[in-house]
């Protein structure tokens, strides 16, 4: 039996860095809220946030984190024509059209990262991601408290975008019923580019937190996008708070898991729960509408 | 509905005609040869070294005029097709390269489970395969191998040399050691059998065994529990991305062993590139080194930093050889017959570039293993003493 | 009417299959493997067309049926010995019965739901693979006897591929394609037609679940070794998706025309890798934009607009 310091500083550890996946996830949500659809390419673009980080570094010397916002822009920027030349010629077309396209958009960043970056492991080396931050017998990375900061931020954030702004009532609108929005004098289309932009700016800034307290390779957002599928189930569509909760419920199990199982079984946990959730509690997400 | 039919019947037209897909003819006075190799996917930064040396070797033997068979000297052609990390592609790549090319033999991809599908296609087509990049006790446990034939190390030479490595620089540990290993067939020889054996006969108490899957991203339990037993000597054996995370998670949970030896994970310059300073100390067993004593060894890594202006590594050596030894065969066979090749095969007996190469009876060479230690951003060789290119930095920084 | 069709049908699959099945007495080994691979693919692919295409579920879960059949094949056959014919009749029993125990979950919400569910029950079933060392771990497990030669093999990709033409037929030919596409087109009426919706679904998942493990067990013998990142691995659902795409989706010889593309593109692009993943996904979105039918409808435009099978 683990003592008391390794157990709690495991749960720790869990609920923090459930928080910063609450973020990755939160991107995934927002986009299957107001548009349908399930962004396949979501973990390729966590990637492309940590390659930008990573670059960002390189090339300017200034720390990612406190560029986050520049970066998230440029992110965001990026996913605009997506949206613009991809997406919104599909939009009549049923989730599937877009669905596949993005799948196809997933394949070909992640070869294109291989052939421009390599598939080397990288990481974005910075001298506080490896600090540790102890209390008492708790112990848990000082980048994990930083990670969850910025993430809770962010995320408080863009439920204050949602609820209490002009765009948030179009984006609410647009999400409940696409059609009547419209006639509403919603741009649903306008709408929608935004938030996917926005979805994708969730997942770089995500890719950049990892890349800061990980590792990654072109081939490492498959496991973030599974991750995130099963925060949204667990925290339910459109439900900004219960996102960060569902992150971290996600996150302590998955470290509960790793303590008593072993550290293999922290994503069979993630998986299991996704379709354990899917048999008894489908009325938790996306009762009021179907996909 | 009439139309229908047309184009059902059309479509199997259109199969039967697939059959007939034109077949790549070999030249009369070429001898090929062929290699399937991780080329793009997780694997690339092995396979592009490789790739260099399979070339290099052919490069050489064809700017020396080519290799004679029956008395009249041909070009040798090497093929390479990319297998993307994918043991069904190696399958397949081999397959094709061998009933579509015509290549007389083959050169192994890398890792066991690319090299063993390979394998076990040029071994039911009675073809034969030179490899690295397998150890060799995985490579013998798959079946008796007839036409295959491996360099490598062998792995009890590997996990016993962080021990042996020890006891020869003489310095102090509270002797408890931390296990901490995949699930991959390397992984789980050493971790499970190989090192608890080793740790026994050398002293140490294994106070932590610990199983994780290849491509584990998060160790913070097991980090924690080796923190929370106090174990000065940390055994890894991973790839390299979850070797990247355990290095840093262990930074991050402020674990500080005095010894970290990462088998496998470690070796490839990506590691200490993604790492930075926290690459330092860091130890892992190598098979080669330019500055071995073997003829070629040292102008090996020369030609290969003057013409890719990369940081050498010592997969260049083995790939090298292996090719080295094909064309060898191929020559003292004087024929592209498989046979005749693989018998010859069998019967090499020559100093390469990783030193003497002889096969065992079951198709294995040995390569000796020496302990590596990242100081710097460069690997430097601290045992055994006579290979020695620098001293062993004590206790991990 | 339908059944003079099907009979049609019947006849001309029955004639390539003989044409197909005396191949090795006068194809070369090459144009045996590459149409070994095309049998494999046609497999899957018809299987992912008859779900997509037809029933209207987009499954992301190809991976998890090859795998099954995989693994299944080599404990058949690594532990009883059994013959080729036995080692599929099993597979296609699991891999029904694995579709029967998930659908519970993956079809109590509709639409993208499915696709996601089957994305993460391969991941699952990887991921368990790899874990357990049952199962060999990631190491994987070996075939204890050389697998059959070549020719062999490739009459049992072929009689696969049979079944799994055979089965698309009688569902496009028979008063179970009016049912299918009641069930795609929309659930609720289908069901105050008196069609139930969950069972025509679930029979569509278990056939097949069924036929991809099969193709998964012929292509598991023809390695000789299997490990789950090879097995499980998402190339197999992306080779499946990507060929009906380019093929036509939804079209009876969708899958066919995707498969022969596909091969061809890849022996043709071999030297390029990276080329070709990259190629292929510029098709598909190509095709997914301008030409929904793939080459299939792209051609049934050019001649007529009536042969659209699943229109009435």
């Amino acid at each position: 039996m683990p003592d008391f310091g390794t157990v709690a500083s495991a749960i720790l550890s869990g609920l923090l860095l459930g928080g910063m996946m609450g973020l990755i996830a939160l991107g995934l949500s927002i986009v299957l809220g107001v548009m349908r659809l399930v962004n396949l390419a979501h973990g390729v673009f966590l990637v492309m946030g940590a390659y930008a980080g990573l670059y960002f570094l390189k090339l300017t010397g200034f720390d990612p984190l406190l560029a986050l916002p520049l970066l998230a822009l440029g992110i965001a920027a990026l996913a605009l024509p997506l949206y613009r030349y991809l997406l919104a010629p599909l939009a009549q077309r049923g989730p599937e059209a877009q669905l596949m396209t993005m799948f196809a958009v997933a394949i070909i960043l992640q070869n294109l990262f291989v052939f421009v970056f390599s598939a080397d492991t990288r990481s974005i080396e910075r001298s506080y991601a490896t600090l540790p931050l102890s209390l008492g017998a708790i112990t848990v990375p000082l980048i994990y408290v930083i990670g969850f900061a910025i993430a809770v931020a962010l995320i408080l954030a863009i439920h204050g975008l949602i609820a209490h702004t002009g765009f948030g009532r179009d984006l609410r609108a647009s999400a409940a019923d696409p059609a009547a929005a419209a006639t509403l004098g919603v741009n649903v289309q306008r709408v929608q580019m935004l938030t996917f932009a926005l979805g994708t700016a969730c997942a770089g800034v995500g890719g950049v937190l990892i890349g800061v307290a990980f590792q990654f390779s072109p081939s490492s957002g498959g496991a973030y996008l599974l991750n995130s599928l099963a925060i949204v189930v667990l925290g339910g569509l459109g439900n900004v708070p219960g996102t960060l909760a569902g992150g971290m419920i996600l996150g302590l199990l998955q470290s509960l898991g790793g303590l008593t199982l072993g550290d293999g079984y922290r994503d069979i946990v993630g998986m299991a729960l996704f379709l354990l959730v899917l048999v008894f509690r489908p009325e938790g997400f996306l009762a009021a509408r179907r996909a | 509905m009439r139309k229908l039919h047309k184009s059902l019947q059309a479509g199997v037209l259109f199969a039967a005609g697939a059959l007939g897909l034109t077949q790549g003819a070999a030249k009369a006075d070429e001898i090929v040869i062929g290699a399937s190799l991780p080329l793009s996917g997780p694997l690339a930064g092995f396979g592009s070294f490789q790739q260099w040396g399979y070339k290099h070797a052919v490069d050489e033997v064809n700017k020396a005029g080519g290799i004679a068979i029956g008395g009249k000297k041909e070009m040798v052609k090497l093929i390479i097709r990319d297998d993307q990390t994918n043991p069904n592609l190696t399958a397949s790549n081999t397959q094709t390269l061998l009933s579509r090319d015509h290549v007389v033999a083959m050169l192994g991809s890398c890792t066991p489970a690319l090299v063993n599908a390979g394998a076990l296609v040029a071994e039911r087509a009675k073809k034969p395969i030179v490899t690295g990049c397998d150890p060799l006790q995985v490579f013998t446990s798959v079946r008796k191998w007839k036409y295959a034939w491996d360099i490598f190390f062998s792995v009890p030479d590997l996990t016993v040399a962080p021990f042996k490595m020890l006891a020869a620089a003489g310095v102090t540990t509270n002797k408890k050691l931390a296990i901490w290993h995949d699930n991959g067939p390397d992984g789980q020889a050493n971790g499970k059998k190989l090192w608890p054996a080793f740790a026994k006969k050398f002293g140490y108490t294994v106070v932590q065994n610990a199983e994780f899957p290849i491509n584990n991203a998060q160790f913070t339990s097991i980090i924690s529990e080796a923190k929370a037993k106090g174990a000065d000597v940390v055994l890894v054996d991973a790839v390299t991305p979850p070797a990247v995370a355990i290095r840093k998670q262990m930074a991050s949970e402020g674990y500080k062993p005095k010894v970290l030896d990462i088998e496998k994970g470690a070796e490839p310059v990506q590691f200490a590139q993604a790492l930075g300073k926290l690459a330092d100390g860091v130890l892992v067993g190598g098979y080669w080194d330019p500055t071995f004593p073997y003829p070629g060894a040292a102008k090996l890594a020369k030609d290969f930093e003057a013409e890719t202006k990369l940081t050498s590594s010592q997969h260049i050596a083995d790939s090298y050889a292996a090719a080295q030894i094909l064309l060898d065969a191929i020559a003292a066979a004087g024929s592209t017959d498989a046979d005749k090749i693989n018998a010859a095969i069998a019967k090499t007996n020559k100093t390469y570039v990783v030193g003497p190469i002889k096969f065992a009876a079951d198709h294995t060479a040995t390569l000796p293993i020496v302990s590596e230690q990242w100081q710097g951003g460069k690997t430097v060789i601290v045992w055994p003493k006579k290979a020695a290119t620098g001293k062993l930095l004590f206790p991990m920084p | 009417m339908r059944l003079h069709r099907l009979s049609g049908d019947m006849g001309i699959l029955a004639g390539a299959f003989v044409l197909l099945w005396f191949a090795p007495s006068f194809a070369s080994d090459y144009a045996l493997q590459i149409s070994f691979r095309v049998m494999i693919y046609l497999t899957l692919a018809e299987s992912w067309n008859l779900l997509t295409g037809s029933v209207g579920l987009v499954s992301l879960g190809t991976a998890s049926f090859v795998g099954l059949g995989s693994y299944v094949a080599f404990g058949l056959a690594n532990h009883f010995g059994a013959p080729i014919p036995v080692i599929l009749v099993v597979c296609a029993l699991a891999g029904a019965v694995l579709a029967a125990l998930v659908s519970p979950a993956l079809f109590r919400l509709r639409g993208v739901y499915f696709t996601v569910g089957t994305l993460a029950l391969a991941a699952l079933l990887q991921l368990l693979m790899v874990n357990l060392p049952t199962f060999g771990g990631a190491s994987g497990i070996f075939l204890k006897h050389d697998p059959p030669p070549l020719a062999s093999l490739y009459h049992d990709a072929l009689s696969v591929a049979l079944v799994a033409s055979l089965a698309m037929a009688i569902c496009a030919r028979t008063r179970i394609s009016v049912i299918i596409r009641a069930v795609r087109d929309d659930e609720d009426a289908a069901a105050q037609m008196g069609v139930r919706p969950y069972r025509v679904k679930l029979a569509a998942f278990a056939l097949a679940s069924a036929l991809i493990a099969m193709a998964g067990a012929v292509q598991a013998i023809n390695l000789g070794a299997i490990e789950p990142y090879g097995a499980f691995g998402l190339q197999w659902t992306i080779d499946a998706l990507s060929m009906v795409i380019i093929g036509g989706i939804g079209w009876r010889l969708g899958p066919l025309a995707g498969v022969l593309f596909v091969v061809m593109l890849g022996e043709m692009l071999a030297n390029y890798p990276e080329a070709h993943i990259a190629i292929t996904g510029v098709i598909l979105i190509v095709l997914i934009r301008f030409a929904p039918g793939g080459i299939v409808g792209m051609f049934a435009r050019l001649f007529t607009r009536s042969t659209r099978l699943s229109s009435p």
